[in-house]
Parts: C-alpha cells; sequence; structure tokens
C-alpha cells in the first residue's frame, strides 16, 4: 500500500483545525482508526506553518501513552496530511455535556493522566503552552491523552533564549504570560494543569476573564495583590507596570471554591501559585495526598467509554 | 537526546564508503530513467558522472555557507548547522540532475529557520536572495513539502553546538587548562570546516564536537588527552575509548582535507547540468508550470470533495472556549 491518502478511506469529518480540516478515517491496511488532519499549504504566506513544525517535532520526540500519536505524514496535493491517533471524545465535551458522568473518582484518574503527560513531556524538555479542556482527548478506552502541540516548544532548563508571551488560551493562562512575560519554563503548562483540575471538580472554569485584563483582574481578585513575598520579579515582566489594578488581599480558597474538600483545596493551591517557582511540578504533583486519599481514582474499567460512532 | 533520535537511527551511517554507494545509486538510477535512447558514451558526455556531482554539491555547501553568513537578520550557528545536515540527507537520496541544488539550498535553509525557531517571514527571507525574489518565494514554498518527505519528515537535528558549550563547561570546571574561553575561535573555525565534510552523516555531535576542542587546543599548544582518557573515559573501558580516538583523528582528518573545488571544474558541470537536468523539476519550464497548475487544480477539487460528506459542526467546540491564537 502506498504511503498517500489512497490507503485511507475517510469515514467522516471532525473538525476543522487552524489550517484545515480534521477527518476521522481508516488506514485500510491495517483497519486502524486515524485522524487525518490536512493542512493546506497554498494559500499560506509563508509555507507550511511553524506551529506544523512544532507539532511534527514534538509529537516525534513524544512517545507516551498520554500524548497524541503520530502514525505518519504525506503529502496530498499542496497539503500535508499528518496521521494522528484517532480520539473520539474530549474533555470538553465531558464538561459540557456530560457532566453527571465526571464523579470525583474519574476526576482524580483525569488529573493522574494529565499529569503523567505534563511530566512526560517536561522530562523531554518540552513545554506545551496551551493546555485546555479543548485538548484534552478521550480514546474510545477512556484514556485521555494530551492533543494539539502547535505551540509546544523545547525549552532550556537554564533559560536563556526569549519566547513568545501569545501562548495559552487565556482562561488557562499563567499571570507571568498575561503581564507579557518572555522568558517563563514549563511552569505555565503547571498554572494550566491546576486551573483544568479545578474546572473538574467544580464543572465550573476556575478563572474566566472575558478579555485579557479582565482575566488578570480576575486572578488579582483571587489571589491578591502580588507582593515581594507572593511574586519576586514580578516588577521587571514588560507589562507589569502598563496596569494597576486596586490593592486587595488575598481570598481565602474555601470562599474561592467552596463545597471543594479541604485536601483538594490543598493541591489546587499547589499549582495556582503567582510565582512559578513555587508551583509545584507535575512529577510531584502525583505524588500529592489527594491521590491517595478517599474516593480513590477510578480505574480504568470504570472510566467513561465515549462511543466512537456517535458524534460529538 | 541524540542516543534515541532519528538521527542516530537513520541518518548516521558507518563509513563514507556507505554514503558514495548511495549517491552512486541515485546518480545511476537518473541516468538509466532519462538516457534510454542515449549509448554509453553519448550518456558520459551528456549526464553528470558521481564524481561531477560530489564537485557540483560541494561548491553548493561553499554556497550554502556563504548565504547563511550573510544573511540579515544574522542567522544563528544552529540554523546553519541543520541547513547543511538538511541539504546533505537530500542529496544521499536524489540526484542533483534531478532537484537543482541552488533551489534545494534556498529551501534547506528556510525549512531550517522554521525548526530552530528563528523566525524570519518569507519575505524577509528571499530579501537575502539576489534576482527575482518572486520567484524565488515561490520555488522555495514549492519545495518545502517536498523537501520534508525527501527527509522523511525528521526535522529535528543534533548539531555539535550545544555539546561545545558542555565541553566549556566541563573543562572549566575540571581542568587546569587556563582560559578556556580563548579555545572559541579555534573551534568556530573547525565546526565552519566540519560542515564541508560528510562527518554529520557519520559521527555523533558530541564526537564532532570534542573533535573540535581537541584541535582547538593544539592550536594554542595545548594538550587536552588527559582530560579525554583520565575524566571523559576514565570508567568507559579502553573500547570506547579507542573508538572515540579514532573518530577524532578521523574527522580532523576530514577537516583537513577540505579544499575548494576548482572553479573552472564547476562552471563546466554546471553547463552540463543545464542541459541535463530533469525539465520537470525546472521552474522555468512548461511541463513543470503545467505540473503545478495541475497541482493546485487538483487539491480544490479535493477540497471541495469534502463537503459531500457529512458537515456536522463538531468543530464548534474549539469556537467556543477561547484559543490562543
Amino acid at each position: 500500500m502506498n504511503r498517500d491518502i489512497t490507503s485511507y478511506s475517510i469515514v467522516g469529518r471532525i473538525g476543522e483545525g487552524a489550517h484545515g480540516l480534521v477527518f476521522n478515517a481508516r488506514h485500510l491496511p491495517t483497519g486502524r482508526e486515524v485522524a487525518l488532519k490536512k493542512i493546506l499549504i497554498k494559500n499560506l504566506e509563508d509555507g507550511i506553518p511553524v506551529n506544523v513544525m512544532r507539532e511534527i517535532k514534538a509529537l516525534q520526540l513524544l512517545r507516551c501513552k498520554y500524548v497524541i500519536k503520530l502514525y505518519d505524514m504525506f503529502p496530498s496535493g499542496m497539503s500535508l496530511v499528518l496521521v494522528l491517533e484517532y480520539m473520539c471524545s474530549g474533555l470538553w465535551d465531558m464538561l459540557h455535556h456530560k457532566q453527571q458522568e465526571l464523579t470525583l473518582p474519574r476526576v482524580k484518574a483525569y488529573a493522574q493522566m494529565l499529569l503523567k503527560g505534563t511530566r512526560y513531556m517536561h522530562a523531554h524538555y518540552v513545554m506545551h503552552r496551551d493546555l485546555k479542556p479543548a485538548n484534552l482527548l478521550i480514546n474510545h478506552e477512556g484514556v485521555l491523552k494530551i492533543a494539539d502541540l502547535g505551540l509546544a516548544r523545547l525549552f532550556w532548563p537554564d533559560g536563556g533564549r526569549p519566547y513568545s508571551h501569545q501562548v495559552a488560551t487565556r482562561w488557562y493562562r499563567a499571570p507571568e504570560l498575561l503581564y507579557g512575560a518572555r522568558y517563563y519554563s514549563e511552569n505555565v503548562d503547571v498554572w494550566a494543569v491546576g486551573c483544568i483540575i479545578a474546572e473538574m471538580i467544580t464543572k465550573k472554569p476556575l478563572f474566566a476573564g472575558e478579555s485579557d485584563i479582565e482575566q488578570l483582574a480576575i486572578v488579582v481578585q483571587h489571589l491578591g495583590t502580588p507582593t515581594e513575598e507572593t511574586w519576586p520579579g514580578r516588577s521587571d515582566l514588560p507589562d507589569y507596570h502598563k496596569i494597576t489594578f486596586p490593592e486587595c488581599p488575598p481570598m481565602s480558597w474555601t470562599d474561592i471554591l467552596p463545597d471543594v474538600d479541604p485536601e483538594a483545596l490543598h493541591f489546587i493551591k499547589s499549582f495556582i501559585l503567582y510565582d512559578e517557582k513555587k508551583r509545584i511540578s507535575a512529577k510531584e504533583a502525583l505524588k500529592h495526598s489527594w491521590f491517595r486519599s478517599k474516593p480513590t481514582a477510578a480505574n480504568l474499567e470504570e472510566m467513561p467509554k465515549p462511543n466512537p460512532n456517535a458524534k460529538w | 537526546m541524540f542516543s534515541t533520535s532519528s538521527q542516530r537511527k537513520f541518518w548516521t551511517f558507518s563509513d563514507e564508503s556507505e554514503l558514495a554507494s548511495q549517491r552512486e545509486k541515485h546518480n545511476l538510477e537518473f541516468i538509466s530513467r532519462h538516457g534510454q535512447h542515449l549509448d554509453e558514451h553519448q550518456r558520459y558526455n551528456y549526464f553528470l558522472s558521481p564524481e561531477e556531482e560530489r564537485q557540483l554539491l560541494k561548491q553548493y555547501e561553499l554556497h550554502l555557507k556563504e548565504f547563511c553568513k550573510r544573511f540579515q537578520p544574522p542567522m544563528p550557528k544552529g540554523v546553519i548547522g541543520t541547513a547543511f545536515h538538511y541539504f546533505k540527507r537530500f542529496y544521499l537520496y536524489n540526484s542533483s540532475m534531478d532537484y537543482h541544488p541552488k533551489e534545494i539550498l534556498a529551501t534547506c535553509v528556510y525549512l531550517a529557520c522554521k525548526v530552530e525557531e528563528f523566525n524570519v517571514s518569507i519575505g524577509q527571507f528571499v530579501a537575502n536572495i539576489k534576482g527575482d525574489r518572486e520567484k524565488a518565494t515561490d520555488i522555495i514554498l514549492n519545495n518545502e513539502l517536498l523537501l520534508m518527505q525527501q527527509l522523511n519528515y525528521y526535522l529535528t537535528i543534533h548539531n555539535p553546538f550545544r555539546p561545545v558549550e558542555g565541553f566549556l563547561i566541563d573543562i572549566k570546571t575540571r581542568c587546569t587548562l587556563s582560559n578556556p574561553e580563548r579555545l572559541r575561535s579555534g573551534i568556530d573555525e573547525f565546526l565552519e570546516k566540519v560542515f564541508l565534510t560528510d562527518a554529520c552523516l557519520l559521527y555523533a555531535p558530541s564526537q564532532i564536537a570534542l573533535a573540535a576542542v581537541l584541535h582547538a587546543a593544539s592550536k594554542e599548544q595545548e594538550n587536552l588527552d588527559s582530560y579525554v582518557t583520565d575524566m571523559l573515559f576514565r570508567d568507559a573501558g579502553p573500547d570506547k575509548l579507542a573508538i572515540l580516538i579514532e573518530a577524532v583523528r578521523k574527522i580532523r582528518s576530514m577537516v583537513k582535507m577540505v579544499e575548494s573545488p576548482a572553479r573552472e571544474r564547476v562552471r563546466v558541470v554546471e553547463k552540463k547540468l543545464d542541459r541535463c537536468r530533469n525539465q520537470e523539476n525546472n521552474p522555468d519550464s512548461e511541463i513543470y508550470k503545467r505540473r503545478m497548475r495541475e497541482a493546485l487544480d487538483e487539491d480544490d477539487v479535493q477540497y471541495t470533495g469534502t463537503s459531500r460528506m457529512s458537515l456536522d459542526t463538531s468543530g464548534v467546540t474549539q469556537v467556543l472556549s477561547p484559543s490562543a491564537s
């Protein structure tokens, strides 16, 4: 069989990405169900987008159960087609349409899978930079995997190179990014993971700003005006002095998230910190007592199995 | 990590004869595909020999180096190294008679810019090219996908620059050598030349880096042999040390042998190439222009074809939550 489109039978259209369409297809020689991401290059001014290059590089490097797999690639006309692992559902869908299925043991299981994927990425010096429920997909077995690595890039542990601050979807964007930081670390992902875990527990986004400024205002309103102690180095951030918010004290986490048990609050709190150096690492987070306290994480058998044939 | 990389697995070869036979194979394939109507003697006069292809590509590697050195804004070393890797990899599996090196050269550098996160627009990029920039833009963008395909989509390159930094830090902390920074100019000069050889297709980036460091030390009348034997390889065993010593010796001798191809000779080869190159891949030929038009049209058909399928709007999930871009 050829390494081209003739080896696949298109089943349907799954969605639309930034640069083209995504199809659900079957790989005829193996019978494997795949997602075909077709990147139309013809109208792109600079050729193949850097985001696509990043995604390819990151996915070739990462081989982890909790990160989506890139099986193959081939050109088709003036397009490049990426052959990806097919995932029939996602966390966004769970949060919006199947909330009742998101029980605490299942939330813990998803949190574990998300953290394992994140730990793996960070161990390989890849930061994702756009973790959010819509990028966390779930397959027919109920396994959650990190997808859409179009903003993922390698970081050097010693810092040194500036990165773009226009990354991460607003609600999940770490405060240093909101203040325009160009030198940041994989801990921007840790902030996002904290937001996602809180959202899974409460079924509501933790900080849902309508604009970048409102996003920052909401964070400050909850965590309090940053101080030298809670956030050293903040005043060096490019946009720190461009905007000031009314002085306010930090809210207590029991007020931010009422109805959430203390162990979970302690867990969430360790991600959602101004000072990126104080944020818990994905590796440490997996050892947190929240995972040991009852109810414990669900087994894979107990996880919801999205129906591959249903549209989502 | 290099040890688990595609570079080591698929793009590091055992010796120079393997490279030579690979190149010869593609040279002969091209000739048998395009020279059916010619006899042996005519073929010899009409097509490039493997040796002529080597001369030509060596000349274009020099052009590549010069192009990158003059590039504005100044280009990081990693981009240059990656572009060299791409160029060499491409012509290991393709004949220069099929794809003209001047076109592949620019595409390699452009792709390397993207992969190494040296973000320049195509407009900025072609501003560095003399001549018809619009045409250059078309050629580069049309070849980008071809190049990626020929690289088998392995884009990540491990260059010797980071290992060099590692060695320098290590030497500063563990050796008595005074002012190791003075080795830098010797190292840079060595690495510049190393990319004009096949060393990066044969040796690990750390071996090339070490060869550069040792070469620079000897230029400074310093000797780092005991650093290698007593520190780096103290616990590695004599076999590994022997392999490394041989690798370093070989890399240094390859660099020593670098010489520019004779200009007059290359001119003759280029003239020959103008005639024997595959017109299907010549952007100035009618056949090429027609093929590009067909590819564009075909894509339109495929694209509209998709609307026949169920247009369920599952894409809306992405629309409802705010996105990064």
